[in-house]
């Protein structure tokens, strides 16, 4: 066995969840808790060797893999382990929940499934199967809690996203007709010139993907699926779905030939710009902290578009954000159910006082609200500087003034309605509506994930530098 | 025009009329035959290109939509029409149902114009090439448009109908074709078990309700 060989890894990052999810549905619950996590676990040690060995290349017709797709690979497992992890306090909190822990286990890996699959595929139309795989797993994951709400929202998560992806169908199928080919890699490897065909697809692209993104105006499944969805589901859908889909339309944006031609880079950073502004915006009138930290994804998956647009060093500080926000952002839903399991309700005006009554969730849900809102040193801080640094240098003004706007609205309204709920006076709340006190296990994930967030700004950036720049370059971006 | 092309030009007259049609109604018991004669006239497609070209991929595909979206689906929402009639018919379909047959004309005309304008050019020259963009679009307006669940179940088999329609008409040899139409149908599967799922568990709640909860 030789341990440097990447497919070994790539096998047991695609094989380890899908092993877990078949085993967890013939065990017993407590069986099947321990095979999710120990399978978690292993998925995630195979993609961080992913990462380390800088794997790259083609297996056969369907399978490869590049710094671009290590990179997410990783991210995705390491939510992944780190959802499984905290779902069992948060599972035994629910009452009556719509499905028995071996099923939602079952399909918590295969979501993570089809997302890796996603990732580590070099056909575009595979790539798309896995993305509507994930729509298949993840639909029944919102519906747990068993709320008439989150009922509504699974449905239109659903149709939402579905009719989102049949449009990007579309659009591989206009690819394929336009070149002849469906090989992301190899149409990536000797990008076209564009043409009407090729600018029809990878609008279609943008626009069917977007909706799975949440670009504006087609994210309107993303905030209720994101809120009604159980703590660690939402995690996994703000930290690496959203990202997900962002890969699949890179994959396809990488068709076109660098530079891209203008109106075609105008178009993504009108979407990202309206995405994060619209978001920022939004997130001043939210009452649901969920729906508030659902609303900045939104915004941050905008910045990103808008660095993807730009390219050069915006791409860079694009994929630098995306990976530093999936961990903030992960921590602050585990940290916001941590506040449900506690108080019952996900209305802001009903949470205050949480460092005393929560102090060790109160402290990490600063943190990462802090976080992700892009203040320095964590890594979404160096992920959004060099978007805004990006759009200066090609004299983009206006770009960079609106991100500067959502930022910073992001930055007051996510952080001034999470300090009241942190730091306002406790309403003193009855001891019979109260849920289960602190346990520290509830809070451990949350603190190892924003920490990563800060080691990314601090520490981590130097050394992940040649991979992110390697990602970057694949489509026509990085540090000069 | 040799008989392919016949065979094409008169199931695109009939998928564009279906599509129509689809539109212009309010209640679902004739939506869910629309869409399943829609699908017919697909598989009828699907099967004569199969037997032209010799291709068992097309062939596999036109039993796929006989058997799940001409039989299986629409079996699933008629028993859910006669568990609950008040699914029969849309809600204030008298005042809309107008508007939403106009704006399909419309959205036909506009859909048609501007890929045959644009796209047709690079496209094999086939009839009603346009088309599977046109039925793209009205199964969005479709989905945009209606609130009533099970029609939007319908609208998604519209657009499934286009993807399909597309490969066949100018996606020739399309790559993963059969996985893709089958993760098409599996999806269509889990929007009908998801209406299953609101049957069972929050039947009596008020629309209203879950829409507030929802809202900003």
């Amino acid at each position: 066995m030789n341990l440097s060989d990447p497919l070994l890894w790539l096998l047991i990052v695609l094989l380890a969840p899908v092993t877990g999810a078949l085993l967890a549905v013939v065990a017993g619950a407590r069986a099947s808790e321990l095979i999710a996590r120990i399978t978690a676990l292993l998925t995630l040690a195979a993609a961080a060797a992913l990462l380390g060995l800088r794997a790259q290349g083609s297996w056969g017709a369907y399978i490869g893999l590049d710094a671009l797709s290590d990179l997410f690979l990783f991210l995705v497992a390491a939510i992944y382990a780190a959802s499984t992890w905290y779902s069992r306090g948060y599972l035994r909190s629910i009452d009556r929940p719509f499905l028995t822990p071996q099923r939602y286990y079952a399909l918590l890996g295969a979501f993570a499934f089809a997302m890796l699959l996603t990732l580590s595929v070099t056909d575009l139309g595979l790539m798309w199967i896995g993305l509507e795989g994930t729509t298949v797993a993840s639909a029944l994951l919102i519906v747990l809690e068993r709320r008439p709400t989150s009922v509504e929202a699974a449905w239109r998560y659903t149709l939402i996203a579905s009719a989102g992806l049949t449009i990007a169908l579309f659009a591989l199928l206009l690819l394929y007709e336009a070149t002849g080919s469906l090989n992301g890699f190899a149409l990536a490897a000797h990008p076209m010139v564009l043409s009407l065909p090729l600018a029809m697809a990878v609008t279609l692209a943008l626009v069917g993907y977007g909706t799975k993104i949440g670009l504006f105006p087609m994210h309107t499944w993303l905030p209720d699926a994101h809120s009604e969805a159980p703590s660690p589901v939402s995690a996994m859908f703000s930290g690496v779905l959203l990202p997900t889909a962002l890969y699949a339309f890179l994959r396809v944006y990488a068709v076109v030939a660098s530079p891209v031609p203008a109106a075609l880079s105008d178009l993504v950073i009108v979407f990202g710009v309206a995405t994060a502004l619209v978001a920022a915006f939004l997130m001043q009138r939210q009452r649901s902290y969920k729906r508030l930290l659902a609303y900045s994804s939104m915004e941050v998956m905008g910045l990103a578009v808008v660095g993807v647009g730009l390219g050069g060093i915006a791409l860079y500080g694009a994929l630098i954000l995306v990976v530093a926000h999936a961990f903030a952002k992960s921590a602050a839903f585990y940290c916001a159910g941590n506040v449900l399991r506690r108080t019952g309700t996900t209305r802001i005006e009903d949470v205050r006082g949480l460092r005393t009554d929560l102090p060790w969730t109160g402290a990490t849900w600063v943190l990462s609200a802090i976080a992700v809102t892009g203040t320095p040193p964590f890594g979404t801080f160096v992920g959004e500087l060099l978007i805004v640094a990006g759009a200066i240098v090609v004299g983009a003004w206006w770009v960079a003034i609106a991100c500067v706007v959502a930022i910073l609205l992001s930055f007051l309204g996510m952080n001034a309605q999470i300090g009241r709920m942190v730091f306002g006076a406790d309403p003193g709340r009855g001891s019979d509506t109260a849920g289960p006190p602190e346990s520290p296990r509830a809070v451990v994930i949350p603190l190892i994930n924003v920490s990563v967030a800060l080691l990314l700004g601090i520490i981590a950036i130097p050394y992940l530098a040649p991979t992110i720049h390697s990602a970057a370059s694949l489509l026509g971006g990085g540090v000069p | 025009m040799d008989t392919t092309a016949t065979v094409e030009a008169l199931v695109g007259l009939g998928i564009l009329l279906t599509a129509l049609y689809l539109q212009s109604e309010s209640f679902v018991d004739p939506l869910v035959s629309g869409i399943a004669v829609q699908s017919l006239l697909l598989a009828a497609l699907l099967g004569w290109l199969a037997w032209v070209y010799d291709n068992w991929e097309f062939g596999a595909v036109a039993v796929l939509v006989v058997g799940v979206r001409v039989l299986l689906v629409p079996y699933i929402l008629r028993r859910q029409i006669r568990a609950f009639r008040w699914r029969a018919r849309e809600i204030h379909a008298s005042q809309r149902v107008t508007g939403h047959a106009l704006a399909a004309v419309a959205l036909a005309i506009v859909g048609w114009f501007v890929f045959q304008q644009t796209l047709a050019p690079s496209l094999p020259a086939v009839p009603g090439v346009a088309l599977p963009f046109v039925l793209l679009l009205e199964g969005l307006l479709m989905l945009a448009t209606r609130r009533n669940t099970l029609v939007q179940v319908i609208g998604y088999l519209e657009e499934e109908n286009a993807i399909v329609y597309a490969a066949a008409l100018f996606a020739l040899g399309f790559p993963l074709f059969i996985e893709v139409v089958v993760f098409l149908d599996v999806l269509g599967v889990v929007l009908v078990a998801i209406i299953l799922s609101i049957q069972r568990d929050v039947t009596g709640l008020p629309e209203a309700e879950i829409l507030e909860e929802l809202s900003g």
